[in-house]
């Protein structure tokens, strides 16, 4: 993926390029103007209208699909072009139902835009029309075929990007094209009405429904009104939406996203959240990011009794427990507590990260891990990842996932106890191991095994990886080619002949190979890895290791800390860590957390024994986070802003710092104060950008320059064993679109809080199940996950008040007994 | 029309007369000499004679002007723009409105909101339309943007009332379901020019 | 002729008074409808039979109103200016036979409330006097277009009262007496004074109109320039007084005018004398009414101007004239 840089000509332009970029990239990169429908910037061109038509060194090309090579010279625009661009627009208006009226997409729609910028007032084609419906395809996706133009980038996305491939196309039923226009008309145009007159868009699976994640992604890059949230279908228009530039915080990924308010009604003029979009060019949504927006804090005012009892009530504190669902600024006020006031500050999640980050800047000598999502999502080809769920856990390192085993053309390992479906469909080079809990620790071993120079690991490492391998046998079966004679009968000379052929023939042969026992122990398939491993290796430059929260939360965190640091040093590979919530980085890098929570609890968006809650549901009333203004650190190790979308009434926690004589002005006005020997940047938060160039340079924030560490620790201890867990083991996860009690707030996701299970076991668990822990028991309903291998079942802890972490502890995961019925 | 003519393009000069001030006398002498000789012309009763030629005319020849407004109204002319009326559909009696927002978006004044939602005819449904007869400047943009000829300025131009919310509402405004037979179509500002067939492309159709 | 009693004295003044009150609130209905009727409008209609309880809505109004006195005003003076101006304008009444003597039960009613030998002069200065009803209360209210009004009242008034004088000063000396009964018996004998005395009866024509403040002389409270001038800061039934006063002076001057140039009221021809000098006053009001309806209003300082450099002059010279054709 090195690649050089070069130089090109676009419409007489000299511009720079790398050897191997799209043209139409360059040229958006350089502000020049090609139209593109179908094409999205990460992801694979599917040619499907062919209006970025242009000349390269005379020849037509398409400029989404052709790559740029030294010295070509480009004519983005001719009288030709524009004819066959003219005759292709012409197309995509035959039939298209006269409704910009009512259509949701009006103003902001492709169609009509590139309509009305090729002058396009006449029509020459005619078909006549099919019927084609509506659908709600899932809870959250609206189609309606009318509109459809069949540029398949919903399809590309879905495949592309999410990962789920749950659309592609489908007969639509129309008439053929009458022949004589094959010889009358503009050719890409005829090739393209060709194709649309065909198609469709329906689900991949063969239903009516699409059973995929509800991102609503696809929604986000139809350029016409066909595919749109189903809440927003006939709202509102776009024009009358105010854009409000933000950061979503419902994951670690903190996802730039505008929030589109208007009144709520003509007799309620209170700012109301519409719909949250992207710059789908550069960045991916979750479905919890798009439709998780209604959390807000809508009914607070500012009750001075409940104010004076929390500054009492923080004056009287031991303890504050809070959740990463707050920003920089408000964990620095907490952190000015602790140092102020000596409390406690209690934060399971970002307790574990922050030791997690310690040690291995401890064993690495790096302030921070080295890497970040995007630059691994662009130049990486072969992904491990262990300890994450990658279906869960966080949905952009997903879309990593995906994105380079099918842009990259790479390969990915997926080491997980719990068995996912979905994963293996990334990609044809996807390994999946479904390890035991606890045995995390082997396949860092495997990686290092994999990746490493075996010379340049410590003795006692390669001393336990060697141990692991030894030669072996199996039985491999060839085709081989024998030759046989045989008598024949010549048909029409009825004369016997003998001739001799060539028959292929399988014949079974034993060979030697090197047996891996970390791959047996983990799971995987032994006999066969060194050839699976040779094909995935192929043509492979760029490795990256992906960690998540399962390693946080591991009795021997601090040893795969160190094996990480030690893969980071002897690997070349990438090496990025998953946060495990919405801003624990930034909290893992601002506060000094403390294990246990003593005496009186104040609780942040948390249980305690007074609550400060953005929730309404709490003893004082906070700001929700599309209510307030703030920094958010995201794990690519950025500082980014985001923005109050909503009016708040109540009090902030600034205000109670003010009562406490800690206060300052503004909120923001802690943002210069972020601790700078942690990595941050003392910038004005008015300053701080938040927003995308063309050529898809990110202009969020700054990125955090965490300074080095001193390498202290790097003792690598042997892997025993203790930790692994057998028998029923459940699992802490959230299901997909729900991260914290705001997700669950919000009205258009709806995943319960019960057991998550796959088919099979849920059918042996039957509806509602007791799940009895070391600590303590929960009774829950079953929920199937298609989605789900194996035995382990889920149990999410989105809801705070479930007190999840208590009963699972320092572990992702517990062994417990599962009762049937309650 | 450049700035230049637009500045100068002299509005019905030709209907006004032009007052003579060349005699204004600029001494003392000449102004009583004026007032002698405006005094001897009687050009004092000149003004008399119209007031009472005025009221004859009004007391024996009918020619009294006033209307008595509350009871006695003019006509209104067909361009007048008053209070908004939301037609409907001849055929099927369906509110014209399809939501699209365009004068929500144009008004100047900021006085119309309009709700809508996906209907269980899967059409987008107008659920509340209001102006605000207090913002309102009856501009007419409303009227000349809406694409369904379904905003139009009606005559009512009476615009006191104890509640403005009685204008203002999409059912108010609306043509009674039952005097559909009395809606007639706005021939003023806004509605289709006669020449709209011509200025119109036909497209090829396949059927 | 018989004995004048104070009972018949007591019973002219209530009539007077009670006559010219009620005429001077019909005289703002006339005066609209007249007005109305020049611009072909209606005017009053909807109040009574063609509007005619007007005057009753009006009066309820004025008196339900709220009797405002600004803060910083001289309250006192504020409060009797209105009244000075209604009290002189009857006052000037009670030496103007309006009509001619009766008996009513017995009682001798005389045509004059008061004989006295001076009638007109009375009459004239009572008129004067009331200069302090506007002056008064423009400089007390405390309101620059009241002090405007105020000075223009001065200044207006005192011009005016001079054209008056001196114009009445030819009848005066023709008749030789100053009792308006014996202008009004000098009628019975001579042509009526219009005929003998034009000038004059035109000179008293302008200044009348100056003198009770009517277009096109209204300067005092022309509205597009001080707002009401003098009456500014009034409201209610004080307002309303100013407004009796100037209609009572109305029928004062209409009834000098028709007394001293129109032959009074004696018998003309077949009608009798109190119908000719109903006739004769109607006439006059109508003439101011008129006038208002067809004429614009002059500026003060062409107002100013006429006065005292036109009109005064031929006054004098009129004076004079008559002097001498008298002598001769
Ligand atoms: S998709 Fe675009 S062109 Fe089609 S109706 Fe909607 S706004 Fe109009
Ligand atoms: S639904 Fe939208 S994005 Fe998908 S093919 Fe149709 S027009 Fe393109
Ligand atoms: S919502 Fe997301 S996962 Fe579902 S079809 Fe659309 S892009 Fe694919
Ligand atoms: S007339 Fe003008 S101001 Fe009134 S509602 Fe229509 S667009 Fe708005
Ligand atoms: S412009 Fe016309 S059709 Fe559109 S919302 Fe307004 S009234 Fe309805
Ligand atoms: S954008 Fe290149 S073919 Fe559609």
């Amino acid at each position: 993926m090195m690649s050089n840089n070069i130089t090109i000509t676009i419409d007489g332009i000299a511009c720079e390029a790398q050897e191997g970029e799209y043209i139409l990239n360059v040229a958006r990169a350089n502000g020049i103007y090609i139209p593109a429908i179908c094409y999205l910037t990460r992801c694979s061109p599917t040619l499907a209208c062919r209006i970025c038509l242009v000349e390269a060194d005379g020849r037509r090309v398409y400029s989404c699909n052709a790559r740029v090579k030294d010295g070509m010279n480009i004519v983005t625009q001719n009288e030709a072009i524009l004819e066959e661009r003219r005759a292709i627009m012409e197309v995509y208006d035959v039939n298209h139902p006269l409704q910009c009226g009512v259509c949701d997409q009006s103003g902001e729609c492709e169609l009509q835009n590139y309509t009305l910028e090729l002058g396009i007032d006449s029509q020459h084609y005619a078909i006549p029309d099919t019927k084609r419906g509506t659908a709600d395809w899932s809870s959250v996706l609206h189609y309606d075929a009318g509109l459809c133009i069949v540029c398949e980038r919903c399809v590309t996305v879905c495949k592309d990007m999410i990962g789920d491939a749950a659309l592609k196309t489908g007969p639509r039923g129309g008439d053929p094209l009458d022949k004589s226009y094959k010889a009358t008309m503009p050719k890409d145009a005829y090739s393209m009405w060709n194709k649309l007159q065909k198609s469709v868009i329906v689900p991949s699976n063969g239903t009516e429904y699409t059973n995929c994640s509800d991102c609503g992604e696809c929604t986000a890059v139809c350029p016409v009104g066909a595919l749109t949230e189903r809440d927003f279908v006939y709202q509102s228009n776009a024009w009358e939406l105010r854009q409000i530039p933000a950061t979503c915080a419902h994951c670690s990924s903190g996802c730039h996203i505008y929030y589109e308010t208007k009144h709520t009604a003509i007799g309620n003029s209170k700012e109301k959240i519409y719909r949250v979009k992207n710059e789908w060019n550069y960045q991916s949504l979750c479905g919890a990011g798009r439709f998780g927006y209604d959390y807000e804090n809508s009914s607070a005012v500012k009750d001075k009794t409940a104010f004076d009892r929390a500054v009492a009530a923080l004056q009287k504190a031991d303890t504050i427990r809070f959740s990463s669902m707050i920003t920089n600024e408000e964990a620095l006020m907490l952190q000015t507590l602790k140092e102020t006031q000596g409390v406690r500050l209690v934060n399971p999640d970002a307790r574990a990260f922050q030791s997690f980050l310690r040690a291995y800047a401890e064993a690495s000598g790096q302030g921070i891990y080295p890497d970040d999502f995007k630059s691994i999502m662009r130049e990486s080809d072969f992904v491990v990842t262990v300890g994450t769920k990658l279906r869960n856990d966080n949905p952009n390192v997903r879309y990593v996932f995906n994105n380079i085993q099918k842009m990259n053309k790479g390969a990915g390992i997926y080491f997980h106890p719990v068995g996912d479906a979905l994963v293996p469909t990334f990609g044809k080079n996807v390994e999946t191991f479904e390890h035991k809990p606890g045995e995390e620790e082997l396949a860092m071993h495997l990686v290092l095994d994999l990746f490493a120079d075996r010379e340049a690991l410590p003795d006692s490492v390669r001393k336990t990886i060697e141990a692991y391998h030894e030669p072996r046998t199996r039985t491999v079966t060839e085709k081989v080619m024998e030759e046989v004679t045989v008598t024949e009968t010549d048909p029409e000379t009825a004369e016997e002949k003998t001739v001799t052929k060539k028959v292929p023939k399988t014949v079974e042969k034993e060979v030697e190979y090197d047996h891996n026992g970390l791959v047996e122990a983990l799971g995987g398939d032994a006999e066969h890895f060194d050839e699976i491993f040779g094909k995935m290796m192929n043509k492979k430059e760029s490795f990256a290791l992906i960690l998540g929260e399962d390693l946080y939360f591991h009795p021997r965190a601090d040893n795969l800390a160190r094996l990480a640091a030690l893969i980071e040093d002897v690997c070349a590979m990438k090496l990025a860590m998953v946060p495990p919530r919405s801003n624990a980085l930034g909290v893992a890098l601002i506060c000094d957390l403390d294990a246990e929570a003593t005496g009186y609890v104040v609780g942040y968006n948390a249980p305690g024994d007074f609550i400060l809650s953005a929730l309404g549901t709490g003893d004082l009333d906070m700001p929700a986070l599309n209510q307030q203004e703030g920094t958010l650190t995201n794990m690519n190790k950025r500082v980014v802003p985001t923005n109050a979308a909503l009016p708040y009434g109540g009090y902030e926690l600034n205000d109670l710092m003010n009562s406490l004589g800690l206060g300052k002005t503004l909120t923001v006005d802690w943002t210069t104060s972020l601790p700078e020997d942690r990595g941050f940047v003392a910038i004005d938060f008015d300053a701080l950008p938040n927003g995308y160039a063309n050529d898809g340079q990110e202009h969020r924030g700054y990125l955090l320059d965490v300074p080095p560490a001193e390498k202290t620790a790097t003792e690598i201890a042997p892997f025993d064993g203790d930790g692994v867990l057998e028998g029923q083991i459940a699992y802490r996860c959230n299901p997909q679109r729900q991260f914290s009690d705001f997700t669950d707030k919000a009205h258009q996701i709806f995943e319960p809080f019960a057991l998550y299970a796959s088919p099979e076991k849920a059918e042996e668990l039957g509806k509602r199940v007791t799940v009895v822990f070391d600590r303590g028991s929960l009774e829950l309903d079953v929920i199937v996950d298609e989605r789900i291998r194996g035995d382990i079942v889920e149990i999410p802890d989105f809801q705070s008040n479930k007190n999840i972490y208590a009963l699972f502890g320092d572990n992702r995961y517990a062994t417990v007994t599962l009762r049937k019925g309650s | 029309m450049s700035l230049e003519q637009f500045k100068n393009r002299n509005v019905g000069v030709q209907h006004y007369r032009m007052l003579d001030l060349s005699h204004t006398p600029q001494t003392g002498w000449g102004q009583f000499k004026q007032v002698v000789r405006r005094t001897l012309s009687l050009e004092l009763f000149v003004g008399l004679k119209v007031t009472l030629r005025e009221m004859t005319k009004a007391l024996f020849f009918g020619k009294m002007h006033t209307t008595k407004y509350p009871f006695e109204k003019l006509p209104v002319g067909p361009r007048y723009r008053a209070i908004h009326e939301m037609k409907r559909l001849l055929e099927s009696g369906h509110y014209r409105c399809i939501g699209c927002g365009l004068c929500e978006k144009i008004c100047p004044a900021d006085a119309i909101r309009i709700e809508t939602a996906y209907g269980e005819d899967q059409r987008k449904q107008v659920q509340e339309y209001t102006i605000n007869f207090g913002r309102c400047i009856f501009c007419g943009y409303c009227a000349e943007v809406c694409p369904e000829l379904a905003i139009v300025h009606g005559g009512r131009y009476e615009t006191a009332s104890e509640q403005r919310a009685s204008f203002s509402l999409f059912d108010d405004m609306l043509t009674p379901i039952d005097r559909l037979k009395e809606q007639k179509e706005f021939p003023g500002y806004g509605s289709v020019s006669p020449d709209a067939d011509k200025r119109i492309h036909k497209t090829p159709l396949a059927y | 002729m018989m004995e004048v009693t104070y009972l018949g004295v007591i019973i002219k003044a209530i009539l007077i008074l009670a006559i010219i009150s009620a005429v001077a609130g019909f005289g703002t209905y006339i005066e609209r409808k007249i007005l109305a009727f020049m611009q072909r409008r209606l005017g009053p209609m909807h109040v009574g039979p063609y509007g005619l309880l007007q005057i009753a809505a009006d009066g309820i109004k004025l008196f339900t109103k709220e009797d405002f006195i600004p803060q910083n005003a001289n309250k006192l003076i504020f409060m009797i200016a209105p009244i000075i101006t209604a009290a002189t304008a009857f006052i000037a009444l009670s030496a103007v036979p309006v009509f001619p003597d009766f008996t009513i039960f017995g009682i001798f009613v005389p045509s004059v409330a008061s004989d006295i030998n001076i009638g007109i002069l009375f009459v004239l200065g009572m008129m004067a006097a009331g200069l302090y009803g506007p002056l008064l209360a423009g400089m007390s209210q405390a309101n620059k277009w009241g002090l405007i009004g105020a000075a223009r009242t001065a200044a207006q008034f005192v011009s005016y009262e001079v054209v008056t004088g001196l114009s009445l000063l030819a009848p005066i000396m023709m008749v030789g007496s100053l009792s308006l009964i014996d202008f009004n018996h000098y009628n019975e004998t001579h042509a009526w004074m219009v005929f003998t005395q034009p000038l004059a009866f035109v000179l008293f024509l302008i200044a009348g109109f100056a003198e009770t403040n009517r277009t096109p002389f209204d300067l005092l409270e022309h509205e597009a320039e001080v707002v009401a001038g003098y009456a500014t800061e009034y409201s209610g039934m004080r307002w309303g007084m100013f407004f009796i006063g100037e209609y009572a002076n109305m029928i004062t001057i209409a009834v000098l005018a028709s007394i001293v140039f129109l032959g009074g009221y004696t018998d003309l021809g077949f009608i009798p004398g109190w119908l000719a000098i109903i006739l004769k006053i109607a006439f006059m009001f109508f003439l101011m009414l008129w006038v208002r309806a067809s004429w614009p209003h002059v500026r003060p300082d062409q107002f100013m101007w006429l006065a005292w450099k036109v009109l005064m002059p031929l006054a004098v010279i009129n004076v004079v004239i008559t002097g001498i054709v008298i002598m001769v």
